[in-house]
């Protein structure tokens, strides 16, 4: 296939287990060079672990996630460290160090990781906070800032190393819905401008139809949706169409599955 | 039966997974330590000098107090007891014996553990509970390499320095004492002293010191990545490191004094 060649990154089969417990079960995707994959799913459907294993902040228990053509569940530090210069990631709460100021933040990979004269970072850092719209801010402690704020100066730091793909994990999150869009738009611009590759966990449907090039579906672990936006939601599975309905659960059948889930009794 | 069974099994699984985590903490920081800046992949000096300052010079005054605190009280109870004997003029020599091999030593690594071991748990589990550890890896940054041997570099080279000035203040309250309410002469308790005191109890304190400190920053930080959970998370770890921390204390403690004084 010729496709295969434009992927950015090539999941196949991945297992992910926390003791016997199976948490992503032969999870299989892959993500096109330039586009906005969005993984979808419920609570506990295991995005958030999906993305820790794309990140290599864990290991899978099987399977093989290939970044740019070399496998990064095999990769030596050393070389792993030199793929994650490829990478940034924008944290749920922002991650930002508390310690620093927004402009020291942003810095921090670039003093680690280049040999750049500080005058230069210190303009690369303006850069960067003028990018996503927070000039001016870079003396700032980060509890000074809005939540709103805080997402788009992690998102600074991310960017902080012109990587070739962004991880976003629950972008809009915990902010009201014009601040949530706002954030969305600049994904948009990020994407347009720089042609990055993003992947963004979410359960914010208003954002998907915005955002989303393509879409990945998981539930209880497993790939129950995947291809565009459209084609995901004609897709008959029950769970996809409840999930795009937004209808809830019968009463009880939530905790039944919780308490399945926690006592790992799959059948 | 099988409750007990399953019980310790548990038990066996967790302190060999615990056990296991600690030793590849050990191996990071040694690796980070020697061979990483070798290789060239840096070592934080600014933020070393930045510990070193935080656990030694801002512990200071609370070290200095204590010890000096301390150092009148031994030479109060020991004249009263050793007069009882005709030997009160040994006063000098017990104070500045047991500061310098014994209670400077102690108090000043419980004190630092108290003070700095219990902020490495909590800074570094708060960094554990807001995602900072998991950015830091993202960003390729080395978590050991930048939070752990800043800490180490400070805490190893200030505890045995704020040590020796403890034994000092430990010293100088026994003298305050002695010349003052017991009204012994100044030139002769300090010729006393320095007489009593030889090599190996200057060894001995320094040597102790040194593992103390390393003691000290190891627990603490080690507490702090075991971190989970919230802010409840962090307050739990951080008692347990302050616990643990002068526990080991005490046990090396144990093992230095035989090492260095059972045939003697």
């Amino acid at each position: 296939m010729v496709e295969t060649t434009d992927n950015l990154i090539e999941v196949t089969d991945l297992v992910v287990k926390y003791g016997d417990r199976t948490v992503l079960d032969g999870v299989t995707f892959n993500v096109p060079r330039g586009e906005t994959f969005v993984i979808l799913g419920g609570s506990g459907s295991g995005k958030s672990t999906l993305l820790r294993n794309l990140v290599g902040l864990m290991r899978p228990h099987s399977g093989c996630i290939m970044f740019d053509g070399k496998d990064f569940t095999q990769m030596n530090d050393y070389d792993r460290v030199e793929m994650r210069k490829k990478m940034g990631m924008c944290f749920q709460g922002s991650a930002l160090f508390g310690s620093s100021t927004v402009g020291e933040n942003v810095a921090m990979p670039l003093l680690e990781h280049t040999n750049l004269e500080r005058s230069t970072i210190d303009i690369m850092v303006k850069i960067k906070l003028e990018l996503v719209g927070l000039g001016g801010f870079e003396d700032y402690m980060p509890a000074e800032l809005s939540g709103g704020m805080r997402k788009r100066a992690g998102l600074a730091r991310a960017m902080a190393m012109d990587p070739t793909v962004i991880f976003y994990d629950e972008p809009s999150a915990g902010l009201d819905p014009i601040v949530g869009a706002g954030l969305d738009m600049l994904i948009l611009k990020l994407k347009q401008t720089f042609a990055l590759t993003s992947i963004v966990v979410t359960h914010e449907l208003a954002s998907v139809e915005l955002i989303a090039d393509c879409v990945c579906m998981l539930d209880g672990g497993r790939v129950v949706g995947l291809g565009t936006l459209e084609e995901v939601k004609r897709s008959p599975n029950a769970f996809v169409q409840q999930f795009f309905e937004r209808r809830a659960n019968e009463e009880g059948e939530d905790n039944a599955q919780y308490l399945k889930a926690l006592t790992g009794d799959a059948e | 039966m099988t409750a007990i069974v399953g019980y310790t099994g548990r038990a066996f699984l967790v302190s060999t997974h615990a056990f296991f985590s600690a030793c590849t903490l050990i191996l990071d920081t040694a690796y980070w330590l020697t061979i990483g800046p070798l290789r060239g992949r840096g070592f934080r000096f600014r933020a070393a000098v930045e510990q070193f300052v935080l656990v030694g010079f801002n512990s200071l005054p609370i070290v200095m107090l204590i010890t000096l605190l301390l150092g009148a009280i031994l030479a109060m109870q020991s004249a009263h007891q050793l007069s009882g004997f005709g030997v009160s003029y040994l006063v000098p020599d017990l104070v500045a014996v047991a500061a310098m091999r014994e209670l400077a030593p102690l108090m000043t690594a419980i004190l630092i553990a108290g003070r700095s071991g219990s902020a490495f748990t909590a800074e570094i589990g708060t960094m554990r509970v807001s995602e900072e550890i998991d950015a830091l890896e993202v960003m390729g940054l080395n978590p050991t390499k930048y939070l752990v041997i800043p800490k180490f570099v400070g805490t190893t080279l200030a505890v045995p320095m704020v040590t020796m000035i403890g034994t000092f203040t430990m010293i100088l309250g026994g003298f305050l004492i002695s010349t003052s309410y017991l009204g012994q002469d100044a030139a002769i308790y300090i010729k006393s002293s320095a007489d009593a005191l030889t090599m190996k109890d200057f060894a001995n304190g320094l040597t102790k010191s040194v593992f103390f400190a390393i003691v000290i920053c190891m627990v603490g930080v080690y507490r702090g990545f075991q971190v989970e959970g919230g802010a409840e998370g962090v307050g739990k770890k951080t008692t347990s490191s302050v616990v643990t921390s002068i526990f080991l204390i005490v046990l090396l403690d144990v093992v230095f004094t035989y090492l260095f004084f059972s045939k003697s």
